[in-house]
């Protein structure tokens, strides 16, 4: 069995690569994709641990399949409002450089 | 008796009414106010006849002790101050006291009041501001009689500033001229002065007493358990405010210039209330300043000072209006002056047949005024063919007033000269017989050059000069009348009272005395000076020029009224302005700038200066939202660590 720790390296590269993503990207859409690699980096990490809990048999803890399957849940909600938002956007500002979208400042 | 709180009540009540209701009230409200002093003026006589009847048995009255006469007093519970029954608290009441005093000033202010308002019915006729001028008189005429009534020092302090507040709302009446609102504010700015000399004296007694109560007051002082200094102190402070409102030296400066009011309401301040009410307090609380004794020094050489300068300057005055004010405060000089003398009745018999004689001298110079729109006497003369009644009445209140035998006033200065000379220093006689003289010569000469001297030959009148129509006629000969016979109630008649003195005294009551050697010497310098003016003004048989020319510098000081304008006005600019000024830069620089504006800026410096991380930028938001994370992950590390 592939132990836990390599999944939480993987894990933690993913959700690395999605923050920086987030942080150094200035495309809405590359930043919305950056936030789903967090998101799946954080699934990934939830099921290795779900299978790797003691107990009787393999996935004899549900808790991380569960709190997955939300995330699954949530983020294809998340897809949708944030697509429409880049959309509306996009249609108003003929832009989605999230550089360009600064006017709630001081 | 009991009825007595009605007078002032009903003309308070008039003021609100007239005021909202006045336009549609049938003749602009003036007969409300009319008939709410007139019915003060009969309920006086319902309390005088109940006060007669009344004997230090009857329910409520007593024999003051400290006065000597017998006093009845009304009260109702007004509010407490702190919790009732705990030794801080003080019960303030609603009092009045009837005696003789009261009943006197009761009396001549309804008197006074009610002709002054009828009177006004022609002087005011079609003025834009009728109801308004009827509703502050009705105002006027109640604090007055408040005043009057009141049995404790913090009533008669409210109602002393209401009468204050009425007394400038009344003089600027025309507040469209800048002079009479110059005048307003004048007046009330200068008794406002004294009025804190008031209301520290009363807080003064107020510690040594206990309460406001008066009569408590007085036993204090009666029976010798008053601190003598607490005494002196509070009389004193007192005494300034009586100077303020009584226009005496140096409060004096209002009094001239409040003749921008209408006149009849010069009539009424001057005879009847406001000045009046100096005197009268300092008479109302004769017990303490006798106890005294420095503090009734002090009121007769602010009397004597007084009489003595407003008397030479009323020589001077061309302004018709302005002789009677500046001869109103040198009467008031010498009712102060007997005050201080010990003679109470003598100041109190003067101050009403002074206040008949005045009231009746101003309507007929308002009646004057009124028909020839000329208040300088230079330009007038010879008024007495077109205007006859008002002629007869003004000489009668001039004669009155300069002290010709029989009329009022020859009796009430024959009453306060003997006072002067029984109680005080020979100086003090010869002076006040000098102010006599004095008063003499300028009621003379504002007579014979108004109505008899020759009619200046330039002057001709856009229409012609009338006499008073009745709504101002028929109230000066009902003043006449009293102007000339009032002094006869000093005598005891058979079958009458016996006197005024025998009602209006303190302790002892008082036979007409009449000393003979003074009787016959003021008779004698009255005749003259009357008989002087007649060869100056009238006759032009004696000429003044050489006597003006050797004093000239003398008069010019007279004539400038002893610069007492220019010195208050020295120190407006230059003390009291310069500590405004520097008030005014401690309260810009300090008040304003550190301590207001202060905090202020620093929170909007703070704003600023916090605003700046909000970029607008997606990415730095996400930037610090991951650095938190970071942080609170680190924390939780070594927590658990």
């Amino acid at each position: 069995m592939v132990p836990l720790t390599y999944f939480q390296l993987l894990s933690a590269a993913l959700f690395a690569i999605g923050l920086y993503g987030v942080l150094a990207r200035r495309s809405a859409v590359l930043i919305v994709l950056s936030i789903e690699l967090m998101l799946n980096a954080v699934n990934i990490n939830l099921i290795a641990a779900a299978s790797h809990m003691d107990g009787v048999g393999r996935f004899s803890n549900f808790d991380g399949q569960i709190i997955a399957i939300f995330v699954i849940t949530i983020a294809a909600a998340e897809v949708g409002l944030a697509l429409a938002i880049i959309l509306r956007m996009y249609r108003n500002r003929a832009t989605v450089d999230v550089d360009e979208i600064n006017l709630m400042k001081w | 008796m009991e009825l007595a709180w009605l007078i002032p009540v009903l003309s308070f009540i008039a003021f609100p009414i007239i005021v909202f209701w006045g336009k549609r009230l049938p003749g602009g409200g003036a007969p409300l106010a009319i008939g709410a002093i007139a019915a003060g003026f009969a309920l006086f006589w319902v309390a005088l006849l109940g006060f007669l009847a009344a004997t230090p048995d009857t329910e409520h009255c007593l024999t003051d002790a400290a006065t000597g006469t017998l006093a009845c007093n009304f009260q109702r519970a007004w509010f407490n101050a702190g919790l009732p029954g705990l030794p801080d608290s003080v019960a303030l009441s609603w009092g009045m006291t009837i005696d003789p005093l009261a009943l006197a000033m009761l009396g001549m202010v309804t008197l006074v009041a009610l002709m002054v308002q009828i009177y006004s019915l022609g002087y005011m006729k079609g003025d834009p501001h009728f109801g308004w001028y009827y509703a502050c008189h009705a105002l006027f005429a109640a604090a007055m009689l408040t005043l009057v009534l009141a049995d404790s020092f913090l009533l008669l302090y409210v109602a002393w500033e209401l009468v204050g507040a009425c007394s400038y709302l009344l003089i600027g009446f025309w507040h469209e001229r800048p002079a009479a609102r110059e005048a307003a504010k004048k007046a009330f700015i200068v008794t406002r002065l004294g009025d804190v000399g008031l209301l520290l004296g009363i807080l003064l007694l107020w510690r040594e007493v206990g309460s406001f109560s008066m009569t408590a007051a007085f036993e204090l002082a009666h029976s010798g358990e008053m601190s003598h200094g607490v005494a002196t102190a509070s009389s004193l402070l007192m005494l300034l405010g009586a100077m303020g409102k009584s226009a005496q030296f140096p409060f004096h400066v209002w009094l001239p210039d409040a003749m921008e009011g209408p006149t009849p309401v010069s009539a009424l301040i001057h005879a009847a209330t406001m000045v009046a009410a100096g005197v009268y307090l300092v008479a109302r609380a004769f017990p303490i300043f006798q106890y005294s004794g420095d503090a009734l020094m002090a009121v007769a050489i602010v009397g004597l000072v007084t009489a003595l300068m407003a008397s030479t300057i009323a020589l001077t005055s061309t302004d018709l209006k302005r002789i009677l004010a500046y001869s109103t405060i040198s009467h008031l000089g010498l009712m102060m002056l007997s005050l201080g003398a010990g003679g109470y009745t003598a100041a109190l018999f003067h101050l009403l047949a002074h206040g008949f004689s005045k009231a009746l001298l101003f309507l007929g110079a308002g009646s004057v005024l009124h028909s020839t729109e000329q208040q300088d006497i230079r330009h007038m003369g010879g008024l007495r063919k077109a205007m006859p009644l008002t002629a007869l009445l003004f000489s009668l209140g001039a004669m009155s007033l300069g002290g010709i035998p029989i009329l009022a006033g020859f009796w009430s200065k024959d009453e306060v000269l003997s006072a002067v000379s029984h109680g005080l220093h020979p100086v003090f006689i010869v002076l006040a017989l000098v102010t006599a003289l004095l008063s003499a010569l300028y009621m003379a000469r504002a007579m014979f050059v108004v109505f008899f001297g020759p009619s200046p030959e330039s002057e001709h009148h856009d229409h012609p000069v009338h006499d008073a129509p009745l709504a101002m006629a028929a109230p000066m000969v009902l003043l006449g009348v009293l102007a000339a016979g009032f002094g006869l109630i000093s005598f005891n008649w058979p079958g009458s009272f016996g006197g005024i003195g025998s009602f209006l005294f303190y302790h002892e009551p008082e036979g007409f005395h009449f000393t003979w050697w003074l009787g016959i010497l003021s008779t004698i310098l009255a005749v003259a000076a009357f008989a002087f003016g007649y060869l100056v003004y009238v006759r032009k048989s004696l000429s003044l020029e050489g006597f003006r020319r050797s004093f000239a510098p003398a008069i010019r000081v007279v004539e400038r009224k002893y610069y007492v304008d220019e010195l208050y006005q020295w120190v407006v600019d230059r003390v009291v302005m310069v500590f405004s000024r520097f008030i005014a830069l401690f309260d810009r620089a300090v008040v304003n700038d550190v301590l207001v504006n202060g905090p202020a800026n620093s929170a909007r410096r703070l704003g600023v200066a916090m605003r700046l991380h909000v970029t607008g930028h997606v990415y730095s938001y996400a930037l610090v939202m991951a650095l938190g994370a970071a942080a609170l992950a680190i924390l939780w590390w070594w927590r658990v660590a």
